[in-house]
Formats: C-alpha cells, sequence, structure tokens
C-alpha cells in the first residue's frame, strides 16, 4: 500500500505559529552550527629540501602572532621556495607557561611541525616573561634575577621538547639595551648571569644545542646611560665578566642604514659591517673559533623614513650584503633577513622592511633573493 | 628588531615623565588644553616634507597645519617630538593631546585612539599625459604599459593587480624616473604615491595626476579615545582649513613649489 505524507499547505499553517524564547535561541544556535564553515583542515605535507645556491641566506619569519595555521605553513613554505635554509623565529615564553607553571605548547608546536616539514633549520629565540615570573606593572620583557632559573628552566623545556628539530637557540634579544630587560638598567654583569644559568640547562636538555648569545643591537650608547650600553662595549664586558665559556657561538643584528653593504666599519658608525669590530673582539679574547650567527640584517625601504634608502637601493645592497657575508666573512654561518612578513601591517615605516606583505603578494625583494639562491 | 637607533631615548624619556607627573584628573582634555593655552602636538620629525627637525624647530607639512589649527582655535602648538615607536605611547600616556605625524588610519588601533577626517591621501595614484580622461583607472589600463619605481608599494600594487589583468609593468629605479617614462611615452601611465607623484610633477606640468586613486592611504590626527571634544574641534577645524583653501595652500607650498 502507498503511503504519502500529508503535508499542511502555507494557508493551513496557524497564522500566529510562534515558538517558545527558548526554542528560539535553540533554532538560532542550531543555524549557527549549520551555518559555520567546517575548520580548514591542515596537512603538514611531505618533508620538503630547501633547493638553494647560497645555503647561507636566512630569514626571520614573524609567526609569533600568527595564529591560523594555513599562514603559519604558508609563510614557511615561502621562505623554502625563497631558497633560505634558516628561520630565526621568537617563543616567547610569557605566551606558553601561564599562572598554573602548564606549559601551552600547541603553537610553538605547529611552528616547529610545518618548519621541519619544510626542511628549515630553526634558531629560537626566546623572551618575554610571564606576569608570574616578574613583579607586578612591570612590561612583558622585564626579567630580573628571582626569575633567571624560571627562563632556564623553561628553556630547557623547549630544547628538550623539539629535539631532532632544533638546534640552535638564542638567549633573550638585544640584551645591551634596557628596554629589553623591561627598562631595568643591566649591565654585561647581568647577562652572563643569566647565561651561566641557562647554558648549563639547555645543554643538559640537549647537549648538541648551540647556544646564542646575544643577539646584540647595534648602537653607540655610552656607559652609563639608562638606554643601553655600545655593543662593541658591551661584548667585552660580557668576556670580562666570564661570559665566554657560556655561550657557543654569537648572535648579532646588523642594518646597513643608508649605507651600502661594504661601506667601512668604524667604532662610531652604525652600519653592515660592524660585525667585522664584533668579530675583532671575539678574536682578542680568545674566541676565534666560535661562529657568528646575523639573526638579523637589511634595509628599509620607505618612501621617506630618513634612515631608509630606495626600494631598489634595498634589493641591491641585500644581495650585496650577502655576497658580501660568502666572500669575505668565513665565520658568519647565517645571515637572516629582517623580516618576511608581518601578520598584520603596522602602518609604519616597519612594513617597509618586509619582502612579502600580510596578504602574502611577494615583493620584488623576495623575488630578488629567490633569483639569488637559484629558484 | 626594535629600535635601537637613539630616538628611542626621546620616547621613553617622554613616557617616564608622564609617567612621573601624570595626574588622574576628571577634567577634559579639550579644556585643560584651553586652560594651558597650547596645544602639545606629538610627532616624529623624521619624515619630509611631513615633519623634519634637522637639529632645530620642526618644519612641514604637518607642522603647518598643526599651527593653523591651533592659530584657529586661540592656541599656541607646541611640538613633542619622539621616535615613531613612540607615538601612540606619548598619546596614550598624556604627554601629547594629539598625533599629527603622518599617522595612517588604523583600524586595529580605535579601540584606544580616535582619528580626525583625513588631511590628505599619501596612497598611490596614476600619472598619465593630458590625452586620457582625468578619470582613468587602472581598469582602463588593461594591455598598457605601465611604469613604477622598482619594489616600491606601487610595484607590490602592481603585481597583484596584473595577476588579474592583463598589464605590462615596467619597473625603473625612481618614481621620477616612472613619472619620466610616460613623459618619454614609454609607457601610458605611471603608478607612484601621492607624495612621489606631486614632487615629480613639477618636472612635468604637461602629465595629470588621476583623480581616481590606485589606493588611499589616509593621514589623520589622531586624539585618545574619550577625548571627544578634542576630536569634534579637530575635525571643525580642519573642515575650516579645507574650506577656506588653506589646507590645499599648504599641501601646495610643500608639495607643488619648487622652494622645498
Amino acid at each position: 500500500m502507498h503511503r504519502s505524507l500529508k503535508l499542511p499547505s502555507i494557508a493551513q499553517l496557524p497564522a500566529n505559529l510562534s515558538l517558545s524564547p527558548g526554542l528560539r535561541i535553540v533554532a538560532f544556535c542550531l543555524l549557527l552550527v549549520l551555518l559555520n564553515p567546517p575548520p580548514l583542515l591542515i596537512s603538514v605535507g611531505p618533508e620538503e629540501t630547501v633547493q638553494t645556491t647560497h645555503p647561507i641566506v636566512g630569514v626571520h619569519t614573524r609567526l609569533t602572532d600568527e595564529v591560523e595555521e594555513w599562514k603559519i605553513q604558508r609563510s614557511l613554505q615561502m621562505v623554502r621556495q625563497m631558497g633560505a635554509s634558516w628561520i630565526v623565529e621568537f617563543f616567547p615564553w610569557a605566551y606558553y607557561q601561564g599562572e598554573n607553571r602548564e606549559i601551552d605548547w600547541r603553537h610553538p608546536d605547529m611552528v616547529m611541525r610545518h618548519a621541519s616539514a619544510q626542511g628549515l633549520r630553526v634558531i629560537a629565540r626566546i623572551g618575554l616573561t610571564p606576569k608570574w615570573a616578574r613583579p607586578a606593572d612591570t612590561p612583558l620583557n622585564y626579567l630580573d634575577e628571582t626569575a633567571f632559573a624560571d627562563f632556564a628552566a623553561f628553556s630547557a623545556s623547549f630544547v628538550d621538547r623539539y629535539q631532532g628539530q632544533l638546534d640552535y637557540i638564542v638567549v633573550g634579544n638585544e640584551p645591551n639595551l634596557s628596554f629589553e630587560w623591561g627598562y631595568r638598567t643591566t649591565g654585561p654583569e647581568t647577562y652572563v648571569d643569566l647565561l651561566k644559568i641557562v647554558y648549563p640547562a639547555v645543554k643538559q636538555a640537549n647537549p648538541e644545542i648551540t647556544v646564542l648569545a646575544g643577539a646584540l643591537a647595534p648602537t653607540l650608547e655610552a656607559p652609563g646611560s639608562q638606554w643601553g650600553l655600545n655593543d662593541l662595549l658591551y661584548l667585552q664586558g660580557i668576556y670580562e665578566a666570564g661570559g665566554g665559556s657560556f655561550f657557543d657561538a654569537l648572535a648579532v643584528h646588523s642594518y646597513g642604514l643608508t649605507f651600502p653593504p661594504t661601506a667601512a666599519p668604524g667604532p662610531e658608525i652604525l652600519n653592515f659591517r660592524r660585525v667585522e669590530l664584533l668579530r675583532q673582539i671575539m678574536i682578542e679574547n680568545g674566541d676565534d673559533d666560535k661562529k657568528i650567527f646575523i639573526t638579523e640584517m637589511g634595509w628599509n625601504d620607505h618612501p621617506r623614513w630618513t634612515r631608509a634608502v630606495r626600494p631598489g637601493q634595498r634589493i641591491n645592497y641585500t644581495l650585496e650584503a650577502l655576497r658580501f657575508v660568502e666572500d669575505k666573512w668565513e665565520y658568519v654561518e647565517t645571515a637572516a633577513i629582517w623580516v618576511l612578513r608581518y601578520p598584520a601591517p603596522t602602518k609604519s615605516y616597519m612594513d617597509y622592511y618586509t619582502m612579502i606583505t600580510p596578504e602574502f603578494i611577494e615583493k620584488p625583494i623576495y623575488q630578488e633573493v629567490k633569483k639569488y639562491t637559484g629558484n | 628588531m626594535s629600535d635601537h637607533l637613539g630616538l628611542r631615548r626621546l620616547v621613553m624619556l617622554s613616557i617616564c615623565f608622564l609617567l612621573l607627573t601624570a595626574c588622574g584628573s576628571d577634567e577634559s582634555s579639550w579644556e585643560t588644553i584651553q586652560k594651558r593655552g597650547t596645544l602639545r602636538v606629538g610627532m616624529d620629525p623624521t619624515f619630509p616634507p611631513f615633519e623634519l627637525a634637522d637639529g632645530g624647530e620642526p618644519s612641514g607639512l604637518d607642522v603647518d597645519i598643526a599651527n593653523a589649527i591651533a592659530q584657529q582655535l586661540g592656541l599656541r602648538a607646541e611640538f613633542v617630538l619622539v621616535s615613531y615607536d613612540g607615538l601612540y605611547d606619548v598619546l596614550a600616556t598624556g604627554k601629547a593631546d594629539l598625533l599629527l605625524s603622518a599617522m595612517v588610519v588604523s583600524p586595529e588601533r580605535t579601540r584606544d585612539f580616535a582619528y580626525s577626517e583625513s588631511y590628505f591621501n599619501a596612497g598611490e595614484l596614476l600619472i598619465t599625459t593630458r590625452e586620457l580622461p582625468l578619470t582613468v583607472e587602472l581598469s582602463d589600463l588593461a594591455g598598457q604599459t605601465i611604469a613604477v619605481e622598482l619594489g616600491s608599494q606601487g610595484h607590490v600594487e602592481l603585481i597583484e593587480w596584473a595577476a588579474r589583468e592583463d598589464l605590462v609593468i615596467l619597473p625603473l629605479n625612481s618614481s621620477d624616473e616612472a613619472v619620466a617614462s610616460v613623459s618619454d611615452g614609454a609607457a601610458e601611465a605611471a603608478v607612484v604615491d601621492a607624495v612621489s607623484g606631486r614632487l615629480a610633477m613639477r618636472k612635468h606640468p604637461t602629465l595629470q595626476i588621476g583623480v581616481v586613486p590606485v589606493n588611499v592611504e589616509p593621514y589623520a590626527a589622531v586624539v585618545r579615545i574619550d577625548d571627544s571634544l578634542l576630536l569634534r574641534q579637530l575635525n571643525e577645524q580642519l573642515a575650516l582649513l579645507r574650506d577656506s583653501g588653506k589646507l590645499a595652500e599648504i599641501i601646495a607650498y610643500w608639495l607643488d613649489e619648487e622652494v622645498h
């Protein structure tokens, strides 16, 4: 027997048909669930290898504030496609270890997983102090002696977790600036005290890890300045405070400003070849066997910033600088360009340090470096 | 990357000063400004022709606008000079009443700050010969050669555009060369930023700037989000400047005249 379902016609529906408020909320939520697209399924993909004729080339990524996995993956794919073998990435302690001391590894796991898949060597910079590890009303980068052991413990956990994926770690950032200590006035001795605690801790976690000191900020600040200390004096201070035994290599930042990369260095000049002066101090202190890692370098091409160059100059200077490093500085392991991309525009001259836009559009400098590496 | 090039000290000094001196008065900023008689304008003086302080008092397009606004309000402009990184900080901490420093409207910051009406669009624009209509747009130039400064923001725009449209990009070494190539007939149009374009036009009076911008990068004054009275005053004064022709006069002085 054929049975048909008889539905009421529109005309037969009661005119005052309505749902109770509770049912309306349920219906609304159901509608939202139905409308919500499924999450993007990100597959890490096969293991890739960087193809490059210049393995020294690296780039500083900025994935710290990038929350969408596909953007992290895309960024790292573009690093590989550019022919850069190295990335420098910032891993903020404050973001990962909360009040309960539990470490939320999800974000760093994601970054490390995709970096490994793209065949990239990672230099991890650890910094920023969680609220629980610093006094009230202090900025995120405030770090004092009472938190050194906690910082070391986190760094050791980080190194331990990524054994096999991570071979380099930078302790802090630009320690010769008071800003990087949360405006605490410190000296090289304080930084050496930190190295003395962090170095053995991370070595215990992974004896193969290379610990980089620095990265020193190029600055001419005189002794006694509350803002920082000249990087040359600071490095000498590290040695005098006995820090030489507590790092395996030195990280430096090298910006050309308006100077070409081959411009001669001088103690009173901030330019690209300031690296040579730092190297000389290392030699004078018997550290000539240690390598230098340039973890930030580059030029800015903002149209009107007084410390910028023209975009074409930026491209030429960057390529010249990479050639110069390879030809002249056998002690430099990598030269990482600042910066691949920001998650969002900063609406300032800082945007003109990037190589690709937040929308992943390749800037000509990206394309030229890509050509330079044979890609 | 951090600003370790010396100007940071100005920022930090300003912040420290304010932290030491800031008071929690309920009085509105506008009332305070009126009593004080000065309008404190935060500015990064490294950005000619908008603002530059070469060892002395700042000068530039923004400086003239600030002075004009202050004058209309019966006030005197006082300039608080900081590096770009510190501009929003000196405003947030009350060291400055407003920022007038080629600030691009940034929607991400509107929780804490409010922007005035824009007084200048610094985005990219099209320069063409006068044979084309003033209303010409990139979409009208399919298949044509467009000159641009290699690596510039305009170049990035064209790369993005060329992914969708048929376009021949002619990258050159400078905005000047890009504009000159239109004069020479090597390119149908040039895409340059508004400032470079206007500066380059001095040498090429036979060319024209299209009225339809390629993109918009609005410069505006910035105040703290709670300073609605001050914001209203600024907008009223900017409107006055615009309506009286004074704003165009200031812009022309800094961008169109050979003396600068």
